[in-house]
């Protein structure tokens, strides 16, 4: 096994814990992930994929357990701390894109460099380049409800790249775009781990078996294979 | 250093871009903030206003007002007193006076019986003569048009309705406030009106710069010495009297600020339901943010900038409105607060004075509110994990 960037040890995530309505989400959950790999997290649906993806890109905290980043305990990390971990280490891509509705497509690439200091000259030219990467250099002006699932996602894709991230991870990725639209997502990815960078994908759509060099099965919120 | 002062002025435009792309929020936010500043601050103008013209009046009047006391309260005085204050060490000159209210056309009018030549140099005539004869008054000219008076037109007044008054001329005042009620005639007149001959209300004293205080003194002195039988002198001097005046508006402001602290209350959380209109959609917002790196304390400066900049931009425009208001209608509705009997639209203009100290007041409270409104719930959902805040 390569240097792992993610490991998770036995981490549950229960909501409403302690009451009655309580749900088990995941349940002791151990994998390792590691650099430049492409990680598939697979399971139908409510099995707990969005949850686990959710946990390792630091933006929900598990109930029990510990999740390693470089093998630094992120329970200990503040939520500052979480913040620029995110801005820096990871591109998160949400399965309904969550783009800002009011700001433009390049805006809403750029908005990650706000808090960095970056000046609008130089958030504009950077947005620019990755929108061009990805072929939507005619909707750059654009607003999310002018654009299709498909672009959508190309802006949500550049988002996630603006800050040159070392992990990029995409939450059902295929469920909202057309085929087309799945060829040049998976021609992005590629391109990503040719790059050098770690990619992991939660998805139910089979289609990521081939380019993926590690999958990981849950079925009612237990990792219930490891390839 | 660059970067530090690049990231502010990044929040600082992301902030004003925000409210501009909820230009439809941000309005209805400005207009409640509006709606609820300007009362107060042309109350407070209005309070000024009249305190101001008020102790213009008091500089301008006597140094020592005397008046017998009569269980604490001011009572008429005995003419016979005048001979004994006018030969006192430091008196320039001594009158007496007649004032007392009366209802003229279902109107407070003030009546003052004062020699003519003793009219304070605030009062201009601006139709007819002085009153000279016996019957004649001067009449202010906002209450002369509301009660339809002209020059040379006689009429009565109800206490004492065989007294016939003729009007001599008409006055204008910069104490606008006297222009709206008062009626000016002899003392004679005015102590025939109230049946109250050989009396006066108040005798008015004018003396020697630096002397007022120790003639006080003993005026008050020599009236503990005189028989029993009559109630005691009161004796009032000029800083006494503005004390009083200030004391009066400052309680009458005091109260109306204590009034509008409820409303301002009221506000907070119907500012909050206001502000909290699109909440779930900035609630996503905000764990967007935080879910591509912002921190809390970006996403806090973020929306405390959007918060000032509405202060900002609220606060001027209630001040401005508050002057309108004033300017065009003559403070209507809050006016009748701090003046009697001058219903919704007052018939003169109403005086009123913005001083800095309210203003910054304005954009304090503009700020503080929206604060609460914007600070507490955008915390709230900034500090709950990103995932859960997209939700």
């Amino acid at each position: 096994m390569r240097d792992p960037i993610i490991r998770t040890e036995k981490v549950d995530k229960f909501y409403y814990s302690g009451r009655p309505e309580e749900v088990r989400a995941l349940s002791q959950i151990n994998l390792e992930i590691s650099k430049n790999q492409f990680a598939l997290i697979r399971g139908p649906s409510g099995s707990g994929k969005t949850t686990l993806l959710n946990l390792i890109s630091t933006v929900d905290r598990p109930t029990r357990g510990r999740i390693l980043l470089l093998e630094q305990d992120l329970s200990k990390y503040s939520d500052a701390e979480l913040s620029r971990i995110r801005q820096k280490r990871i591109g998160l891509i949400f399965q309904n894109f969550n783009l800002l509705s009011r700001l433009p497509a390049w805006e809403n690439v750029s908005f990650p460099l706000l808090p960095l200091g970056v000046t609008e000259g130089e958030r504009r030219r950077r947005s620019l380049e990755i929108l061009v990467r990805l072929g939507l250099e005619k909707r750059v002006n654009h607003f999310p409800e002018q654009m299709s699932g498909g672009e959508q996602q190309r802006v949500a894709i550049a988002r996630a790249l603006i800050n040159d991230p070392e992990i990029i991870m995409a939450d059902e990725p295929t469920s909202n775009i057309d085929a087309e639209s799945i060829g040049t997502l998976l021609d992005t990815f590629r391109d990503l781990k040719r790059k050098g960078k770690t990619i992991i994908v939660s998805s139910h759509d089979p289609i990521f078996l081939d380019y993926c060099d590690g999958t990981f099965f849950l079925k009612d919120g237990n990792l219930v294979e490891s390839i | 250093m660059k970067d530090i002062m690049n990231r502010h002025l990044n929040l600082l435009f992301t902030a004003a871009g925000n409210l501009i792309r909820n230009r439809g929020r941000s309005l209805v936010v400005v207009l409640c903030l509006i709606a609820v500043l300007f009362p107060f601050i042309s109350a407070i103008a209005i309070s000024e206003g009249i305190k101001f013209q008020s102790l213009i009046s008091v500089e301008e009047g006597a140094d020592i007002y005397v008046t017998l006391d009569h269980y604490g309260s001011n009572a008429p005085i005995s003419l016979q007193h005048l001979e004994r204050f006018q030969k006192m060490e430091g008196v320039v000159k001594v009158f007496p006076r007649v004032i007392g209210r009366t209802y003229f056309a279902d109107r407070l009018a003030t009546i003052v019986g004062i020699p003519a030549e003793e009219i304070s140099r605030s009062i201009r005539l601006v139709q007819g003569k002085m009153f000279r004869e016996k019957g004649e008054v001067m009449i202010g000219k906002a209450l002369a048009k509301v009660v339809h008076l002209q020059t040379g037109v006689g009429f009565t007044l109800s206490p004492n309705p065989s007294k016939v008054f003729r009007v001599s001329g008409m006055f204008d005042s910069d104490m606008t406030i006297w222009s709206s009620n008062l009626i000016l005639m002899t003392f004679e007149d005015a102590s025939e009106f109230f049946q109250m001959r050989g009396m006066a209300t108040d005798i008015l004293i004018y003396t020697r710069p630096g002397h007022a205080q120790r003639l006080a003194r003993e005026i008050m002195g020599a009236s503990s010495y005189r028989d029993s039988s009559e109630p005691p002198l009161r004796v009032q001097d000029k800083s006494l009297v503005k004390r009083y005046f200030q004391r009066g508006f400052n309680y009458k402001a005091g109260v109306f600020t204590a009034l509008f602290t409820v409303a301002f209350a009221l506000a907070i959380p119907a500012l909050l339901v206001i502000s909290g209109f699109g909440q779930a959609e900035r609630k996503k917002e905000i764990g967007v943010l935080k879910a591509t790196g912002w921190q809390t304390q970006e996403v806090m400066e973020m929306v405390a900038l959007e918060n000032l900049i509405i202060g900002f931009t609220s606060a001027p425009l209630a001040i401005l409105s508050a002057m309108v208001w004033m300017k065009w209608l003559n403070g209507a509705f809050i006016a009748q607060f701090f003046i009697a009997e001058i219903g919704l639209m007052a018939s003169f203009p109403v005086p009123s004075r913005f001083l800095p100290l309210p203003s910054f007041f304005a954009f304090l409270f503009a700020i503080v509110l929206t604060m609460i409104g914007g600070l507490y719930p955008t915390w709230k959902t900034a500090t709950v994990p990103p995932a859960e805040a997209m939700r």
